[in-house]
């Protein structure tokens, strides 16, 4: 699909951080899109949505638990949970930065 | 007819009194906790205490259960059968002020694995056995005739008498008739599934409302108690006092950091009371590895809608007897349970948690919670272990007896089961064999038991554990404690990456196991794993109830035994490193998103129990 490097990036937001997406409802999903530029990392994503880092918890870019400093590209999938809603068996789980 | 008193406990010289059970326990001294195992004969109907022999002295919980199931059990013995025993035990610790510590094994063989078992439950029972100063219930034999029996344990003795009305009926009415007749006691009790000696059923139970949700689900050990002939044990600790422990200063120095690190840590404080463990339903599948539909994909388009966040906030709109942040037992500080609310605020169930919510909701493509909560409620009710039913109804769904998504037929099925209908005695039979009455390939099982609501082709360190668990698939064989906490650094530093993760599982499973023996929630070790002073904590509480010095290194060897143990019986059962593997179909079939396979080679899975 030709148009897919101009696919948004698509951040879904949980607990708390939905405030910052146009849907806050728990029941759908809270999604914030945008365009990415490069050089762009999930630190620089958040704070261009507004998301202090120091409110999130678990982040998973394309479903794989991430570091803040990982580079976000066009198309890619983030899901992002705050402070108070961390759980996983960390241990099962191998960070990428 | 009141059975079993008059027994004399004799304790080792210098620390043990007479006691004369059954007798009131008039001029009783202290007796050290727990040394008591009260033999339940099922063929005789009869009760007697005796003294826990001296080498059972510092186990409890999973180690005492495994061990008197290796020791009295024949391994080849048909579960359901008279040789098969039913072992129960409190913690370690359990009985005294310790948070978070009220839990019970249930121990035997399994009809579903066809190994050894033990599943874990909190609830009001644990607490009240070991404050009764009982060790361990061991209930063996059966009776001639299809006879049911409840068991009342009090301060005074055991007493069985015929179950009379009870038989047949479901664990709400169990448990609100017992409490009628006795007033607010423990009770450990089964369901009609139970008595049909399904594999999928379990021992249940009851919570601080009565309500009879929390279960030792796993394995089929309420086909055990059924088999027995046993409906319910009555455990009455009236006029007891919480354990002290021999050294209780140690001890509440030992469980004041325990509580600051389960207060302080996110998980325990904030994530569990808030959300409770279905905060998970999000996160796993954020992950991609939320089982989805019979394990055929890792995320739920419904996952919102069964979501911790949901359940959260539904409690809220609803109000009237939903409740988030609900302890399981008196003395949680943890407190991850909920009680569901209708939409009139009437309680249905407690408690939709991640396990249950994910088995009935994304397995079987249903995304209506409140679907979702009566499914549990009729678990809780018919006496099932909502992860096998889950698992059952994906393959059944899998095998086209019903579609994916069809909340009100998956309703039908469960009512089936309790009703002992031939299609819901298949069900009741667990996944493995629901695949084989309807020629499904995908079945999600290890040792024939449903694997939880972990992917292991997105999660593969999991896999690894359902794959060698000695229980068969099981999630909550593999918590651990942060490996470099534990101190085992130098055996993560390897040959092979390969050794790594094989060493990583063994030594969660290692800890797993102390944690069990404990009493201690296997949720505490979210913070044992991030906070030293947490663990710390947690070994020196154990160390002071025993009189023992152990280290991070101790309770990890401590766990090894208990795991050789299982592994032994299981040896013996005929189990070779070919029930070591998870189902073929996994090893074939990518799962989107990640579109990965299981892949973690053989020879990996085969070093974990190398030690």
């Amino acid at each position: 699909m030709p148009e897919q490097r101009e696919q948004p990036t698509e951040v879904y937001l949980y607990g708390k951080l939905r405030r910052f997406a146009p849907q806050k409802d728990v029941s759908r999903d809270s999604i914030v899109k945008l365009s990415v530029r490069d050089g762009d990392t999930i630190e620089s994503v958040l704070y261009r949505i507004g998301i202090d880092p120091e409110e999130t918890s678990n982040i998973f870019l394309n479903g794989e638990l991430s570091s803040l400093g990982r580079a976000v590209s066009d198309g890619d999938r983030l899901g992002v949970f705050p402070d108070d809603m961390a759980l996983l068996y960390k241990q099962y789980f191998k960070k990428r930065r | 007819m009141t059975l079993g008193g008059g027994h004399i406990n004799i304790g080792p010289a210098g620390h043990y009194r007479f006691v004369i059970l059954g007798m009131p326990h008039k001029g009783r001294k202290e007796l050290t906790p727990m040394d008591r195992i009260l033999r339940v004969n099922m063929s005789s109907l009869t009760a007697t205490f005796e003294q826990a022999p001296e080498r059972y002295r510092n186990l409890g919980g999973r180690a005492l259960t495994s061990t008197i199931v290796a020791d009295e059990v024949p391994a080849t013995a048909h579960p359901l059968g008279p040789s098969n025993k039913l072992v129960m035990a409190p913690g370690i610790v359990t009985g005294t002020s310790a948070p978070s510590s009220g839990r019970l094994s249930v121990g035997g063989k399994s009809p579903l694995t066809g190994g050894i078992k033990e599943s874990n439950v909190g609830g009001l029972a644990g607490q009240k056995l070991a404050r009764l100063n009982i060790k361990a219930i061991i209930v063996e034999g059966a009776p001639s005739a299809r006879e049911m029996y409840v068991l009342k344990i009090d301060r005074d003795g055991a007493a069985l008498t015929p179950a009379g009305e009870l038989v047949g009926k479901g664990m709400y009415e169990v448990d609100r008739r017992l409490w009628e007749e006795h007033g607010k006691v423990g009770i450990i009790g089964i369901g009609p599934a139970g008595e049909m000696k399904m594999a999928m059923a379990g021992v249940s139970v009851n919570d601080m409302e009565n309500g009879p949700g929390r279960y030792a689900g796993r394995g089929g050990m309420g086909a055990v108690m059924g088999a027995k002939g046993l409906k319910a044990i009555v455990v009455d600790d009236s006029g007891t006092r919480p354990l002290r422990a021999p050294n209780e200063t140690a001890f509440r120095e030992a469980t004041r950091k325990l509580t600051n690190a389960l207060r302080s840590h996110a998980i325990t404080s904030e994530t569990l009371p808030t959300y409770g463990t279905a905060a998970l339903i999000n996160v796993m599948n954020e992950a991609g590895g939320l089982p989805t539909r019979n394990f055929s994909s890792g995320r739920f388009e419904g996952a919102s809608k069964i979501s911790g966040e949901r359940i959260n906030e539904v409690v809220k709109e609803r109000k009237g007897e939903g409740r988030v942040g609900h302890p399981c037992h008196p003395g949680c500080v943890i407190r991850c349970s909920n009680i569901y609310p209708d939409e009139e605020g009437k309680a249905v169930t407690a408690c939709v948690e991640y396990e249950s919510d994910w088995a009935l909701g994304a397995n079987c493509g249903i995304d209506d919670l409140d679907s979702v909560a009566e499914m549990i409620r009729i678990c809780n009710d018919v006496g099932l272990d909502t992860i096998e039913a889950g698992g059952a109804i994906g393959v059944a769904m899998e095998g086209g007896l019903l579609e994916f998504g069809d909340a009100k037929g998956a309703i039908d099925l469960l009512n089936q089961v309790g009703q002992g209908t031939p299609v819901g005695r298949i069900i009741g039979g667990g996944a493995a064999l629901v695949g084989k009455a309807l020629g499904v390939e995908r079945v999600p099982t290890v040792k024939g038991q449903s694997m939880p609501a972990y992917e292991p082709r997105a999660v593969k360190g999991i896999g690894i554990t359902y794959a060698t668990s000695t229980m068969g698939a099981d999630h909550t064989s593999g918590y651990t404690i942060a490996p470099e906490i534990l101190g085992v650094g130098g055996r993560m530093d390897p040959l092979s990456i390969e050794e790594t993760k094989a060493g990583l599982s063994r030594d969660f499973q290692a800890v797993t196991a102390f944690v069990d023996s404990t009493g201690d929630c296997l949720f505490i070790t979210f913070a044992t794993s991030d906070i030293a002073e947490g663990l710390e904590g947690l070994i020196d509480s154990v160390n002071a109830v025993l009189g023992t010095n152990w280290k991070a290194d101790d309770i990890v060897e401590y766990g090894k035994q208990v795991l050789r143990t299982e592994r032994a019986f299981n040896q013996r059962a005929g189990f070779t490193s070919a029930h070591d593997r998870l189902p073929e179909f996994m090893a074939r079939e990518p799962l989107p998103p990640h579109n990965t396979v299981y892949d973690v080679p053989e020879r990996m899975l085969d070093s974990v129990h190398n030690y």
